[in-house]
């Protein structure tokens, strides 16, 4: 059942995929996926490139899929291990979600961070107090390690 | 290796369709995107399946197939120095502890141009570049700093450096306004504070030893009647009237002349000695004294010293101003003041720096008073 739906994703993915994501297994295991997400332009992310790793449960589509950013991230809602707080990876997720979806919803999260519910709240105070401090440090981080 | 079609997706929805073989490497295929699309190879990033593709690879490793969509990031420039925001991390608080003790902390936004106490410093009083005690010092200021007996004050008083300065900080608008802006009572008033604080009669309050040493005894003679404390200063005297002024402040007397203070005001009141330190002592006086004394108490700011704590730390001000070492200590931040007792509360977990300090002001710098007060709960 998962494998079938694994592969349909894929598939939908390769042939379509969301301007500002791309993914695909990493090797033969397609319950362990790779996935990339561009910088959004309007975004101090723009230009970068940032990886993400996907494992899919066994009993996916039931249970959402795990996902963590592989790339350093300078974000309220992402954190250094690269543990992203997104309700649709917890309590909110639905088996009508697909990963391209998902990815989609991060890269908006990217453009609008949510700093009311943060992962990280020294980053949340900055995006709320001085949000050119925050766009120079994240501009900073994306240049480091996304470029 | 029969050729298909491929789409390169861009940033901004853009797409383009391109044919490649399956044995192409990644290389040849950006050389042809940037004969197609403009775009140098050395700024190219293809992705594919969430991976950035290598040159040196071919198309059919990465398992691109007909109708596949391969992502393109534009990098930067590679020669051309792109624009850093490093500058913009720049703008940390530069507040340091230090320079923030230097103001007035009940200074109000708009006044910071005008401090009443840097005047104090300046040619006039040379020899004498002390800082002046903070205003947060001064509204505490149980450092060291003790109530003149009441024979010092009359001396000081009857100095005339210490009446000049009197008289020159009441005659400057600049000086009035900070001293009206500072008391809500005066704010309240109007332009009426202004020319209550112009008149003569409060002039020759502060500046005339006459006055003082009647207020004095008046002081002495309502010792022990009790305090009406702010409420005199809705019996605001009307000027010209001492009388008024004398039935309003039914004030005790406790503190004027029990304590004495730990260095001689007469050294401070003597020209012959430093003729400077008098004059700063007044101007400490009127700077931090008047400004919350005339607002709180009436027309008889010198009256009730102990029910105002900066009238209270004019004359600590004036104390100190003598002897550089106590002045000196007085500008010092609390955590060197009170190092070893802050250690000793430290040690004893009172881990709150504000609390301790605040405790430690009020005790006087007392570990024990200042512990009593911290489990108390009154700080």
């Amino acid at each position: 059942m998962s494998m079938k739906r694994i592969t349909k994703e894929l598939q939908d993915i390769g042939r379509d995929p969301p301007s500002q994501c791309s993914a695909g297994p990493v090797g033969d295991d397609l319950f362990h996926w790779q996935a990339s997400i561009i910088g959004p332009p309007d975004s101090p992310y723009a230009g970068g490139v940032f990886f993400l790793a996907i494992h899919f449960p066994t009993d996916y589509p039931f249970k959402p899929p795990k996902i963590q950013f592989e790339t350093k991230i300078y974000h309220p809602n992402i954190n250094s291990n690269g543990n992203i707080c997104l309700d649709i990876l917890k309590e909110q997720w639905s088996p009508a979600l697909t990963i391209s979806k998902v990815l989609l919803s991060i890269c908006s999260l990217l453009t609008d961070a949510n700093p009311d519910d943060p992962l990280v709240p020294e980053i949340a105070h900055i995006y709320k107090t001085d949000r050119a401090k925050y766009e120079a440090t994240a501009k900073e981080w994306t240049k480091k390690f996304a470029i | 290796m029969s050729e298909f079609a491929i789409t390169i997706k861009m940033t901004g929805d853009a797409k383009h369709q391109l044919n490649v073989t399956p044995s192409m490497t990644v290389l040849q295929l950006k050389e042809k995107i940037a004969t197609d699309l403009d775009v140098s190879v050395d700024r190219q990033r293809l992705i594919f399946s969430g991976r950035v593709m290598k040159d040196n690879d071919t198309l059919e490793t990465y398992k691109i197939k007909e109708g596949h969509s391969i992502h393109l990031v534009k990098g930067p420039v590679k020669s051309a120095t792109t624009s850093t925001p490093a500058a913009a991390t720049a703008n940390t608080a530069a507040s340091s502890p230090s320079a923030a003790a230097t103001v007035p902390t009940n200074i109000e936004a708009g006044q910071g141009s005008f401090n009443p106490l840097a005047g104090l410093t300046d040619a006039r009083y040379a020899g004498y570049n002390i800082p002046m005690p903070t205003m947060e010092q001064l509204g505490f200021g149980t450092d060291g700093m003790q109530l003149p007996a009441e024979n010092q004050l009359e001396q000081m008083m009857d100095n005339p450096a210490f009446q000049e300065g009197m008289r020159s900080m009441l005659s400057n608008p600049q000086m009035l306004d900070y001293m009206i802006q500072q008391s809500p009572q005066l704010r309240a008033m109007g332009p009426a504070a202004r020319e209550l604080l112009q008149s003569d009669y409060i002039r020759n309050m502060l500046t005339n030893p006459q006055a003082m040493r009647s207020m004095m005894e008046l002081q002495r003679a309502m010792g022990g009647a009790s305090g009406l404390g702010g409420a005199s200063a809705s019996a605001f005297p009307t000027p010209g009237n001492p009388n008024a002024a004398s039935s309003a402040s039914t004030t005790p007397a406790s503190g004027a002349s029990s304590t004495t203070p730990a260095v001689d005001a007469s050294t401070g009141a003597n020209p012959a000695a430093n003729p400077f330190a008098s004059l700063f002592g007044a101007g400490a006086g009127a700077g931090a004294g008047a400004g919350a004394g005339l607002g709180g108490f009436g027309a008889n700011p010198f009256l009730n010293p102990s029910f105002n704590p900066n009238l209270m730390n004019m004359f600590g001000a004036a104390n100190a101003a003598p002897t550089t070492a106590a002045a000196t200590a007085d500008t010092r931040p609390p955590e060197e003041v009170f190092q070893t007792q802050l250690r000793q509360l430290n040690d004893m977990g009172f881990f709150d720096f504000d609390r301790n300090v605040t405790a430690l002001r009020r005790s006087g710098g007392s570990v024990e008073g200042a512990i009593e007060m911290l489990f108390n709960g009154s700080v």
